[in-house]
């Protein structure tokens, strides 16, 4: 590796990304920063959107309307999980133990939706 | 800390890049070595006492309680909300609040007139309006909103204000004799010299305002760190307390550390005109 | 917040009656607020509860003073935190010269440091409540917390920045340990130890208000909390008023008189921006 001059810090916006990494260390360190901040806000949605197909149940894949489903989680959820759960749908109470919950005329959208959440183990079709 | 960079830019020897480069991952990883040291005493004090649930936990129930937040998605949310709003109300406050301060920091006389009545806002902490913003909002994010604006803005414009009547008149006149319009002057002389200063309001007021906003949060509790840390105490969560001070410390330091203090060199670097 | 005073105009324009505006413009912004006040409310009537009138704030405050309420509060918030400061700038003075003066020791600390005081104050409650319950305890450990690590970080700074020069003048001419951290540090360490108990002093009294809204009996923090329930606006805004006022007295009456008769006697200079 030559040897060179520090090299004079400009602001993160007038370079390219390829030229980020010279860019000196104050640049570097807003670019961990901001991407450590970016984790936090949308790693998890991340993580869920893409895991997503794999945890809708294959009846339910291609629903065109409202169906019932049954929400299965890996955990005995908190009442901050009820709650976000019952957005999705109406609530119906469970399914037998208290991690898989009843949640009636969920929409073709909002079946998506609940799939792409990171912490929901599975989605079932109701009997 | 300072001092060790210091000395590593006062040196600056040639050939010794890769060395340098080599010692900075270590350094990086050195930064690790106090905490880790720290939570050995922790470790350390709860084995040697006999403490209760409700007084003290181990590192490794604290550390549970994180990867449990976590996977299930409850952490995510609560910090989410809280960066939300700081950051909302940064933009907020600086697109509010430093065309105020250039406008009172223009005319020396509103900038005499306005110094003290602003020390006397920032003294007023925005966490003492809090009761009066419950009244009028009611337990809203709305209250949470008003308050961490509040508590950033104060501080923008004052450091607007001065940061704009740091500029030596010289170079106003310089630019206004060669006939420059106000836009011009706005550009080149007043925004470039204010913007140091403007930077050093804006750390201060993340300071002041991601404590005013836990607080708020604490009262308001419909969300964010604030919320998670005063409701785990009514179940008397420990674990989740220390989890969520963790949380906020290291979320704080980010932001303050990697994000804004860099701008704030960077720009003092560029046009600067502060001692650092 | 800084210290920079915004210089009066020129000479040719200080005589009398322009002097004696300028000394009153400071207070403008509170007398056109103090108008916009009574005005608004004589047009629009608003309900008491939304904005109290002038005399209603008077009255209520009034009213407490005389029923000795007000006092009480005002001393029980002064007393907490006039310990949290002095235990958090005793420790922190001693500690910060016993690490500042020890160069492998404050490079591991201050990543610790750094961190804790990125959760001082307000964010230990929820802990802290459990060990010290309720009241004057509480608030004192949540200003001690605030300014220990402020005035800390700032002390190991002033030790560290003396320069070598004086340090080993004072030896070559036969002073021990003792004699040059006498003569030498501490002087030398004084405005930066004096800037650390300023922000520390700030960041104390709005810890302290926050304390007081959920974790008193006593004290003006609680004051204005309790009547949010009963939404007596006028104590609350009476109250802010107050805590307001309070800050910038002891800024103005307390600190600048130290710091002008420490600094000037010593002869030192420093940059006032310079805040942590």
């Amino acid at each position: 590796m030559s040897v060179q001059a520090q090299p004079r810090p400009l602001p993160a916006r007038m370079r390219g990304i390829p030229r980020f990494l010279s860019a000196g260390p104050e640049v570097r360190k807003i670019g961990v920063g901001v991407l450590l901040i970016l984790l936090v806000l949308f790693g998890q949605q991340f993580y869920g959107r893409v895991t997503a197909p794999g945890r809708l149940a294959p009846e339910l894949r291609g629903a065109k309307g409202p169906s019932n489903v049954v929400v299965v989680l890996a955990f005995m959820p908190d009442r901050f999980h009820n709650e976000r759960i019952s957005e999705y749908g109406v609530f119906a109470g469970r399914d037998g133990a208290l991690n898989r919950i009843r949640l009636r005329n969920v929409t073709p959208d909002s079946l998506w939706r609940l799939a792409s959440v990171s912490w929901v183990a599975r989605i079932e079709g109701m009997r | 800390m300072s001092a060790t960079t210091a000395a590593s830019a006062r040196t600056g020897v040639p050939g010794q890049s890769m060395l340098a480069a080599a010692g900075r991952q270590l350094r990086g990883l050195k930064i690790l070595l106090p905490f880790a040291a720290l939570v050995a005493l922790w470790w350390a004090i709860y084995a040697s006492g006999d403490f209760s649930p409700q007084v003290l936990v181990s590192p490794l129930t604290v550390w549970q309680a994180f990867v449990h937040l976590v996977t299930y998605g409850v952490m995510a949310e609560y910090a989410s909300t809280s960066l939300r709003m700081i950051g909302f109300a940064a933009m907020l406050s600086m697109v509010i609040g430093v065309p105020i301060g250039f406008a009172i920091g223009v005319n020396r006389y509103a900038a005499h007139a306005l110094e003290g009545f602003l020390r006397f806002l920032q003294g007023i902490s925005g966490i003492a309006w809090l009761p009066l913003a419950i009244i009028w909002f009611g337990f809203t994010h709305t209250t949470t909103l008003v308050i961490v604006i509040y508590t950033l803005i104060v501080p923008i414009i004052f450091n607007t204000m001065i940061g704009v009547r740091a500029i030596p008149e010289s170079y106003m006149l310089a630019l206004r004799s060669l006939g420059a319009s106000r836009l011009r002057m706005v550009k080149d002389v007043y925004l470039p010299g204010a913007l140091p200063s403007i930077v050093v309001g804006l750390r201060l007021g993340m300071g002041y305002g991601w404590r005013a906003l836990i607080a708020a949060e604490m009262l308001v509790r419909k969300g964010g760190l604030g919320d998670l840390i005063f409701g785990a105490r009514t179940f008397g969560q420990i674990d989740r307390i220390i989890t969520g001070m963790i949380v906020i410390g290291c979320l704080y330091v980010i932001v303050d550390r990697l994000i804004v203090q860099p701008i704030e060199n960077l720009t003092i670097a560029r046009w600067g005109v502060l001692r650092k | 917040m800084s210290n920079a005073t915004l210089a009066p105009p020129a000479r040719r324009r200080r005589r009398g009656i322009d002097q004696l505006v300028w000394r009153l413009l400071p207070l403008t912004p509170f007398a056109l607020l103090l108008a916009a006040w009574v005005i608004y409310w004589a047009i629009a009537r608003p309900n008491a509860a939304t904005l109290p009138s002038v005399q209603d704030v008077v009255a209520a405050m009034w009213e407490l003073a005389v029923k000795g309420e007000l006092a009480q509060h005002v001393l029980a918030s002064l007393w907490r935190l006039l310990l949290g400061v002095a235990l958090g700038v005793v420790t922190g003075v001693i500690g910060g010269f016993i690490v500042g003066l020890n160069r492998t020791i404050s490079t591991f600390l201050s990543p610790l440091i750094v961190f804790f005081n990125a959760i001082s104050g307000i964010v230990w409650l929820p802990l802290v409540i459990g060990w010290l319950g309720i009241g004057t305890a509480l608030a004192v450990f949540l200003i001690w917390n605030t300014v220990f690590f402020i005035v800390f970080q700032n002390t190991v700074l002033g030790v560290q920045l003396v320069p070598q020069v004086y340090e080993e003048g004072v030896q070559a001419l036969g002073g021990g340990r003792w004699e040059t951290i006498r003569t030498v540090i501490l002087p030398g360490a004084l405005p930066y130890i004096l800037t650390g108990l300023r922000s520390g002093l700030g960041f104390g009294w709005r810890a302290l208000i926050a304390a007081e809204l959920v974790g008193a009996t006593t004290g003006l923090g609680q004051m204005i909390f309790g009547a949010t329930e009963y939404h007596r606006s006028d104590i609350i805004i009476g109250g802010c008023l107050l805590i307001g006022t309070i800050a910038i007295a002891m800024d103005r009456w307390l600190l600048l008189p130290i710091e002008k008769r420490t600094i000037e006697r010593w002869g030192l200079v420093f940059d006032a921006r310079k805040e942590e």
